[in-house]
């Protein structure tokens, strides 16, 4: 913050916001700490992690937490035996680790996760990424979970994979999986690079060959066949970070954005036949307004101008500025940063996770994005620029701007932190989003909303029927009062992390809304009416809505 | 004829804005002239070099894109048949066929364009053979080195873009330094140019000032002439009245009152007679005393004012406020204009001023003197037309070198105020 804005900032007090973040980590009982392995070298791997999610693996209705680990590596064994870790939510503010009970204590270099039950027996599933093999994990639904990445024929992958996201492509009620792999390292083809010309730092990805994302088309059966060459997915130069899908063209068809890391982003559009036609610079968003591929990292879709139709954020290095495109009428998305404010608020920060949500449940979406340079060495270099970042909150005024509530709200939100993964779930159940961040080398953060605005929220639990169980691709809009709110089930989003599945919708202070219409990905489309506010429904395909029995 | 000290500036300054003129709309002309070329040279040719430049730039970008895409076919570490890479070919078709299309079209970019139609289509024909060895075998040996030579031609269209762009810059700096240049040349042309009128201007003032200043001469000694001959003629007429008339009729008066003497009675024609002749007597004296008062030349300025204020008093009824000086001598020749300047105001009081009441004032300094004759009268409206008048009485100021103001009154009406030396 600079002397100017420190002053304006001081002589023009803004607004109580209503809402504060409690620090629950310790009290929740997470002790888990983030090994990246460094031992000096500085591999590229090391500075990408952690993901982290929220998911209900047993469930009972609470969200769970899981936070995925790095690795030694090998040769520079350090102590104990890092591996991810898997927090069952004890339904009173405290978690237990459950890792070993699940079977999650193994081993591997991970980086991201997405949780989707693709078998659709009702228990969500995992697939882990990270450095070598990726790991796909199904849930036993008693507790535990069991590696099928060999007969699923996810097997024998060497990747450097990072976000992955499940959603049902060819709409057959099958989760399919997406993995965005970054570029081709191993420790054997490191290069040195150094940002103050003396010691080893962190390379950008121009140093590496790009890789190609990857589509598996789920059979059913348990098992998956790559499809990346034939839908049309296979790109052997991107550098993939961040992947989201949305139906731009509002076919009902789902559609993938991927943030790349200084190659172009690409948006691929389903062309409804299993295959995709990549559309990136046709729709505005492979480079930047001034057509520089910039440094895509964690993405998120969301309708935040009010228009009900959804736009993106997308997270980039610092100088970069996170891109907010709103989508034109005509198809084509334009980048309102500069003129949202969100420009100048995030230029000098480095954004990884990043997730549009209603943090004030004011009906209108804020965009929390997660901060952290890459390499400790970065102050050397530039004074202005600091390894550990504090996070935005970048709040909707509902007149096309927003403000960085952050430093507003003051610590534990507001602290430097060495941000990677970032998701959100009501973990308390007690109708607002409460938010888990990873730290890269560090410990994890989970912070309680607590709301003293009086606003109310409405949240919908969806199970498919004809459509994949977990009902991710379905559009839910909450419509009332000649207002409009977008949702989108979805697996993915922000930065090798998932969130809960369930979506909130902010309600201010009314008791009732009018109207809540889902589009199932099956097409079928579901109008419930006249709902009472501060409850979680469960939205069965095809069924009436009811109060959800797990809440 | 025209004095040609006398001759008007106007002609020649018109003439002078005239050239000025024509000079503005002649560097005018040539300077938007010159503009309209930097600026036919920046559009037509900097500008349209840039833009080129871009799009060669981009090519080049996508030839360079197709050479990794090109490198990672061949390396073959991707488990995915040769048909994978077929929509990143034609993505990157895509993006240079556009960049190809806004390019200009010289006969060297028209060849680079069918030889990149000769590309895609080996490329697509590598695309369509069955043996996927083959296939990439094409790509190795073939298709790879179509798309560097691909690469240097655009890397040559680069060169000679540039090399016109600095073509074009040189032109551009040759414009400026040739409107810089015109511009000094119309700066120095329109500095001698004022600098000529300037010097003309004071010229023709000069000029008119001396001849104004000799007019001025000749006017006043014209007007002390005029005033020397009505000195004379009135000193003439008043000597003629006094002494043929006057003479004439005292001879008259004197031989009615021998008839009267002789016994003759009276009757009242004669008594009337007797009356009439002394009446006139009387008048011829007072009138000779008036246009050339004996009292002036023999008793001097201050007896005369004395025996005059009273006479006029009589004549018109207007009071004059007069109070004498301790007696101060005036030089005589001086002093019959004073007289003039005194009968001039108090006949203005009398025709204009529209009062009763006069105020004379002398004063005597060491070597000077003052006289005031002011009226409470309606005022003066000597500034909007002087009458012979008042013009009378400034030649007769300067003649006796003094100084006449004429000026509103205190309290209205009129103040003359002469200042002259003794």
């Amino acid at each position: 913050m600079t002397r100017r804005q420190l002053l304006f900032a001081a002589a023009a007090p803004n607004p109580p916001l209503g809402f504060s973040y409690t620090d629950v980590t310790g009290k929740a009982g997470l002790r888990f700490r983030h090994h990246s392995g460094a031992f000096g070298e500085k591999y590229l791997p090391e500075t990408m992690g952690p993901g982290c999610a929220f998911l209900d693996y047993d469930q009972d209705g609470w969200p769970d937490i899981l936070l995925l680990n790095g690795n030694d590596w090998p040769g520079h064994a350090q102590v104990g035996r890092p591996t991810m870790a898997l927090y069952r939510n004890n339904r009173n503010g405290t978690f237990a680790d459950v890792t070993r009970a699940a079977g999650l204590d193994f081993e591997m270099y991970a980086l991201g996760v997405a949780v989707g039950d693709f078998d659709n027996d009702g228990y969500p599933d995992l697939y882990i990424t990270g450095l070598g093999q990726n790991r796909l994990l199904r849930n036993n639904r008693r507790g535990g979970f069991v590696d099928v990445t060999k007969p699923s024929g996810l097997g024998n992958r060497q990747s450097f994979s990072t976000s992955a996201l499940w959603f049902d492509y060819n709409r057959d009620g099958l989760l399919d999986l997406f993995v965005c792999n970054y570029v081709r390292w191993t420790p054997a083809t490191d290069v040195r690079c150094s940002l103050d010309g003396k010691s080893k730092s962190y390379c950008t990805p121009e140093a590496y060959r790009g890789s190609t994302c990857w589509l598996f088309r789920n059979r059913g059966d348990g098992t998956f066949e790559d499809v990346t060459a034939t839908s049309g997915i296979f790109d052997s130069t991107s550098k993939a970070l961040g992947a989201a899908i949305l139906d731009d063209d509002e076919d009902g068809w789902p559609d993938l954005l991927v943030a790349n890391d200084t190659t172009p982003n690409r948006l691929y559009r389903n062309r409804s036949n299993g295959t995709f036609e990549e559309i990136g610079l046709r729709a505005g968003v492979a480079f930047s307004e001034d057509g520089k591929a910039r440094a895509g990292m964690g993405v998120a879709v969301g309708a935040f101008d009010g228009s009900g139709r959804p736009g993106l954020a997308i997270t980039n290095f610092d100088n970069e500025m996170t891109a907010l495109y709103r989508r034109s009428a005509g198809g084509r998305y334009e980048d309102v940063a500069a003129a949202t404010g969100v420009a100048a608020i995030t230029r000098n920060t480095l954004g990884f996770g990043c997730e549009f949500l209603d943090a004030d449940l004011d009906g209108r979406l804020d965009l929390l994005i997660v901060n952290g340079h890459i390499d400790d060495t970065v102050r050397n270099v530039r004074r202005e620029a600091s390894y550990a970042q504090p996070p935005h909150l970048l709040w909707n005024d509902g007149k096309g701007k927003f403000r960085d509530v952050a430093p507003q709200l003051g610590a534990p939100f507001y602290l430097p932190r060495v941000g990677r993964g970032l998701a959100v779930a009501d973990f308390d159940r007690d109708g607002d989003l409460d938010l888990l961040l990873t730290t890269n080398g560090g410990v994890p953060v989970l912070l309680r909303q607590d709301l003293r605005n009086g606003h109310r929220s409405i949240r919908l639990r969806l199970q498919g029927k004809k459509s994949n169980r977990d009902g991710i691709g379905a559009v839910v809009k909450l419509l009332d009062g000649g207002e409009t709110q977008w949702r989108m089930v979805h697996s993915g989003s922000s930065y090798l992390s998932q969130s809960e599945l369930a979506v909130t919708f902010g309600v201010g202070r009314r008791d009732r809304v009018a109207r809540v219409v889902i589009q199932w990905p099956s097409g079928r489309v579901d109008d419930h009416k006249n709902l009472a506010t501060g409850r979680q429904y469960l939205c069965v395909e095809e069924s009436a809505i009811q109060p959800d029995p797990l809440s | 004829m025209e004095n040609p000290q006398f001759r008007s500036p106007t002609p020649g300054l018109l003439a002078g804005l005239a050239v000025a003129l024509l000079a503005v709309v002649l560097y005018a002309a040539f300077t938007v002239q010159q503009i309209h070329r930097v600026r036919e040279l920046q559009t037509g040719l900097v500008d349209r070099n840039r833009r080129d430049s871009l799009q060669l730039l981009r090519i080049q970008d996508n030839l360079h894109s197709l050479g990794l895409v090109i490198r990672d076919l061949l390396d073959q570490s991707e488990p995915y048949p040769l048909s994978a890479w077929e929509p990143q070919f034609a993505r990157i078709r895509a993006d240079l066929n556009d960049a190809l299309r806004t390019v200009r079209k010289p006969a060297q970019a028209e060849y680079l364009e069918r030889s990149a139609e000769q590309f895609w289509a080996a490329v697509d024909q590598t695309f369509r053979e069955p043996d996927e060895a083959r296939a990439r075998r094409q790509f190795r040996d073939s298709i790879e080195s179509r798309r560097a030579s691909l690469a240097s031609m655009v890397a040559r269209l680069l060169v000679r873009n540039n090399e016109s762009g600095q073509q074009a810059g040189t032109q551009i700096a040759a414009i400026y330094s040739r409107v810089e240049r015109n511009v000094y040349i119309f700066l120095g042309a329109m500095l001698v140019l004022l600098l000529a009128s300037g010097l003309w201007l004071i010229d023709a003032n000069r000029r008119l000032f001396a001849g104004i200043s000799h007019l001025s001469a000749q006017r006043s000694e014209l007007a002390r002439r005029l005033i020397g001959a009505q000195e004379d003629t009135l000193r003439h007429v008043s000597r003629e009245l006094h002494d043929e008339f006057g003479q004439v009729l005292t001879a008259i008066g004197v031989m009615l009152q021998r008839l009267t003497r002789r016994g003759v009675t009276p009757d009242d024609g004669l008594v009337e007679a007797q009356e009439i002749t002394q009446n006139a007597l009387q008048s011829v004296r007072t009138l000779s005393q008036t246009l050339q008062p004996v009292l002036l030349q023999e008793q001097g300025l201050l007896p005369a004012i004395a025996w005059y204020l009273p006479t006029v008093q009589r004549q018109t009824g207007l009071t004059i406020h007069y109070e004498p000086p301790e007696p101060f001598e005036v030089d005589p020749r001086r002093a019959i204009h004073v007289f003039r300047i005194l009968q001039e105001a108090l006949n203005n009081v009398v025709r204009h001023a529209k009062v009763d009441e006069a105020f004379v004032r002398l004063l005597a300094r060491t070597d000077s003197f003052m006289l005031e004759i002011e009226d409470r009268g309606r005022g003066m409206a000597v500034a909007k037309s002087p009458g012979m008048g008042l013009t009378a009485m400034r030649e007769r100021a300067s003649l006796i070198d003094g100084k006449i103001e004429i000026s509103p009154g205190e309290r209205g009406g009129t103040l003359v105020k002469l200042q002259a030396p003794r």
